[in-house]
């Protein structure tokens, strides 16, 4: 291939598909189906499909307020490498999925790059100036201490379920994690840790509305609020596609694999809001310790599970 | 190349030590220039060694039997590199000491023992014979001594500290070297392979280990770095503790596992238990710290930990992902201590509580220190990134089920280090000013930025392009080619990112057409906020929530005892035992008469029923 069709080929899949485009559109979606279920939930009607846009739209239209106190040049950055990051994330995660280059330590990458908007996120609140914001701030970086033990430890046991191989594409072609008692356990673990992730209810402390004002978003406004909300969305779309392909067996697109994808995407996804809109918020130190005291043991004994299954040849251990 | 070019990085910057410290009264800035020219010119002379070899050197000195003494030096591939960047490392410290030292007490041993640092693992680097490597390694030793103490009087007991355990390191080491030469009859590294089967060669091996723990900064030798960095003047630590000792001490590492034995698993797994704990016990503790020197020394002693653990692996992919460590984490380490330095020199303190919104008067420091931080933390794409991947990869591949749990802990391990260092941001560079920081006005000086700049930049481009140093300098290092499947395409991720980035700032300019932007005072909930101390949120506390959990909370409690500490230890088991001689010595000279008779009853009874 030559180096003119190389770099259209990556422009395209940089800002088409699985890129850009496709990621945003995806997002704004799943942000929809979110505020949808939430609204059914409640017994309301809901918004229309594309309200998420609108809304995009119409903070891009708003002024930018930016903080006295706080540093500029980080306030404004911060939103546009959380955005950046949620997009890079897509073509790494998607292009292995589809059948294309995987690389060794692929999975080890992505869930390092799904690290970065939250940093993005932090940085931004501590750039604010706000002390809600740097409050916010310092219990989303906790909370990302609380979780990613847990989330570590289950992505192991998946890595173990697969025959200790650390490639994105080998998920496709092994029979799905969630089919044994281990891989079981490890997901719903993983799922919980993509709660809070995500920053959802009973885990949204760092953003907390009704508490500190959004937290580390308390200052955003406008275009670079609007930043944050499509690099949300984009997480939402992301997250929940990461954990299909790790636990489901991958993301197969050809033949029937689109009748099973999509359904199993939405399935997680409308998990991930029922347990949103069913539970109350936790305290930071209350999740720190759910984390790390009840469900990291419960991980570990996952790992040993699956451990054992693989080397006594025992199937649905 | 026919000029033999050996001798410069070694006997140049000794000389110009030597002159140095012998200059009386010398004329203003006589001794900088010396400085400076002698590393700038050593690390040019390394750099030629690198590129173009040079023929190896051996002067037999004084051989007594079997026993030789000769100046034997050799370039290997590992010790030129790692030369060019000592030699590099002491050239941008000395730059930086030019207006961070001016003024201070001291300047004259400063850059004469700053300058026997560079000929010390010149020596160290180069030397293919034991003893002569050993020589080198306590001139390293020996200089650290004294370039703590110039930090003032509150240095002498840090300085205490690190030279009575690294002494005890360095006398393991030659311990060590005895046994060796016991074994094997020969001095010369070159020619030694070893396998470690019975516990003579293990317990050789076991104690040259601790040598190279103790100068890397490894649990449990590792007390001496926070010891040391609560006097030290901030280059003094970017140059030996978060740079030369590491190289030094990894690269000791890498020839005893590599050369001088031929390890077993068994070696391999207690390498990477060391170096699990280490990252996981000592980045808990720098989270914790109030004092920025503290926090970063715990975390020089953390990231010996990933070196460790990729070494300890024995695959050809770890011990490059290790080696790469060490590289990188000298060169965002010393970034980091002299930014704080910098930090340091304008604003007057380190503690943590006292800092704050840094980042507007000096944004190329709080730039440099952003990117190094992001580095340790290990944050794609910048260089630490990538070598804590080779290391994860390494780990995997060693293949046991165990291997998992080290791979689960350092990763955690990593993640703490990156809320480490999100605090460490927060509250030097974003957050609210204090009373000291508003007084600063000015970026620090230029002198002080370019070292903090080339660094930082060394960062970006050893992440981004890592394929480079990983082809040219650490795989002919290790000697071993690894194919590697697909490669983590790391230019690639960073033009998406930035292709990111400036899509986002397209997306905010078509959001910005039309509409202002408006400058106002923060809100929090319709209240004022003002510039009062009470009203900030102090980093210091943010992980007290961790703390003070129930069985961590006594854990940290152990620690500020000194628990965990050796030498407070060994210092405790000293005294209890001179306690017990200093209760026999009461004063009364009948107990002493009746003490010599009965010395002197064992001694007669020795000699008749030994006969």
């Amino acid at each position: 291939m030559s180096a003119g069709i190389q770099a259209a080929w990556y422009g395209f899949v940089f800002l088409v598909f699985p890129g850009f485009l496709f990621t945003a559109v995806a997002g704004l979606l799943a942000s929809w189906v979110d505020r949808f279920v939430t609204a059914r939930v409640q017994w309301r009607v809901g918004p229309p499909p594309a309200q998420p846009l609108y809304d995009v739209i119409k903070l891009l239209g708003k002024e930018i307020i930016v903080p006295e106190s706080g540093n500029r040049a980080v306030f404004f950055a911060a939103p546009l490498a959380a955005f950046a990051a949620a997009l890079a994330i897509s073509p790494i995660l998607w292009i292995p999925l589809l059948g294309g280059e995987s690389f060794i330590g692929d999975l080890i990458v992505v869930a390092y790059l799904l690290l970065i908007p939250p940093v993005c996120l932090i940085l931004g609140g501590f750039a604010s100036g706000n002390p809600l914001a740097a409050l916010g701030a310092s219990r989303e970086m906790k909370l990302i201490l609380a979780y990613e033990l847990p989330f570590l430890a289950s992505l192991a046991t998946a890595i173990a379920r697969n025959g200790f191989s650390i490639l994105i594409s080998d998920l496709v072609r092994r029979p799905p994690v969630i089919g044994s008692l281990s891989g079981a356990l490890a997901f719903v673990g993983a799922l919980l840790c993509v709660q809070a992730k995500l920053g959802y209810t009973p885990f949204d402390v760092a953003e907390a509305e009704t508490e500190i004002i959004a937290g580390p978003l308390v200052e955003y406004s406008g275009a670079l609020l609007a930043l944050w909300k499509l690099a949300q969305s984009m997480m939402l779309f992301i997250l929940p596609v990461f954990v299909v392909a790790v636990f489901f067996g991958g993301i197969n697109l050809g033949g029937w694999g689109l009748l099973w994808v999509v359904p199993e995407y939405v399935l997680v996804l409308a998990l991930i809001v029922v347990i949103k809109n069913t539970n109350p918020r936790v305290r930071i130190d209350q999740a720190v310790k759910f984390f790390w005291r009840g469900l990291f043991p419960l991980m570990a004994a996952a790992f040993v599970l699956a451990v054992i299954g693989r080397t006594y040849g025992i199937p649905w251990l | 190349m026919a000029v033999n070019l050996f001798p410069i990085p070694f006997l140049l910057p000794l000389a110009a030590g030597i002159v140095v410290l012998l200059i009386p009264r010398p004329v203003k800035w006589v001794r900088e220039s010396l400085a400076l020219l002698a590393t700038a010119l050593t690390f040019a002379a390394a750099l030629l060694i690198l590129i173009h070899g040079s023929p190896e050197l051996r002067i037999a000195l004084i051989r007594l039997g079997d026993f030789a003494l000769d100046f034997d030096l050799v370039a290997t591939p590992l010790g030129s590199f790692i030369l060019v960047f000592a030699a590099g490392f002491g050239f941008l410290v000395c730059l930086y000491s030019l207006p961070y030292m001016a003024g201070k007490a001291g300047r004259r041993e400063y850059y004469a023992f700053l300058l026997f640092v560079v000929a010390g693992s010149a020596c160290v680097l180069l030397a293919d014979h034991l003893l002569l490597f050993l020589i080198g390694w306590e001139v390293v030793t020996l200089s650290l001594y004294f370039l703590v103490t110039t930090g003032g009087p509150e240095a002498r007991e840090g300085a205490t500290r690190a030279f009575v355990m690294l002494g005890a390191g360095d006398g393991c080491l030659l311990l060590g070297i005895g046994i060796l030469w016991f074994l094997q009859k020969t001095f010369t590294m070159s020619g030694l392979r070893l396998p470690v089967d019975g516990w003579l060669p293990g317990l050789a091996f076991l104690l040259m280990l601790a040598g190279a723990i103790a100068k890397a900064g490894a649990m449990p030798l590792h007390t001496w770095i926070p010891a040391a960095s609560r006097g030290a003047p901030a280059s003094v630590m970017a140059l030996l503790p978060a740079s030369i000792d590491k190289l030094l001490g990894i690269f000791l590492l890498v020839r005893l596992s590599t050369g001088i034995f031929a390890l077993g698993p068994g070696m391999g797994t207690v390498l990477m238990i060391i170096g699990s704990v280490t990252v996981i016990a000592a980045v808990m503790v720098a989270m914790v710290q109030h004092d920025l020197r503290q926090l970063l020394s715990y975390h020089a002693v953390s990231q010996v930990g990933y070196m460790m653990l990729g070494i300890g692996t024995l695959t050809p992919i770890g011990l490059a992902g290790g080696l790469f460590h060490m590289l990188n984490h000298s060169i965002y380490k010393s970034c980091l201590f002299l930014s704080a330095g910098a930090v340091e020199r304008e604003a007057g303190s380190t503690d943590l509580d006292e800092l704050g919104g840094l980042a507007k008067a000096m944004p190329a420091t709080f730039t440099a220190c952003l990117v190094a931080a992001l580095s340790i933390s290990g944050v794609p794409p910048f260089n630490g990134f990538v070598s804590k991947w080779l290391v994860y990869q390494g780990t995997i591949e060693s293949g046991s089920p165990v291997a998992f749990l080290f791979l689960v802990t350092v990763m955690f391990g990593s993640g703490l280090t990156l809320a480490s260092f999100m605090k460490v941001i927060y509250a030097v560079f974003l957050g609210k000013t204090s009373e000291r920081t508003r007084a600063v006005k000015r970026e620090t000086s230029a002198a002080m930025l370019v070292p903090m700049a080339v660094l930082a930049l060394l960062c970006i481009a050893f992440g981004v392009f890592y394929a480079f140093p990983l082809t040219h300098l650490i795989l002919p290092g290790i000697g071993v080619p690894i194919g590697i499947a697909g490669i983590w395409n790391s230019p690639l991720a960073a033009a998406f990112l930035a292709g990111g980035f400036v899509l986002g700032l397209l997306v905010l300019l078509a959001g910005r057409i039309g509409t202002g932007m408006r400058r106002a005072s923060a809100f929090v909930g319709g209240e004022k906020v003002g510039a009062r101390v009470s009203e900030r949120v102090a980093a210091s506390r943010f992980y007290d929530t961790i703390r003070s959990l129930p069985l961590l909370g006594r854990i940290y409690d152990a620690q500020e005892r000194g628990v965990f500490d050796p030498h407070v230890q060994v210092g405790r088991l000293g005294a209890s035992l001179v306690g017990v001689l200093r209760r026999l010595h009461a004063g009364n000279l009948l107990w002493y008469l009746a003490w010599s008779l009965m010395g002197m009853a064992v001694f007669l009874a020795l000699f008749v029923f030994l006969r």
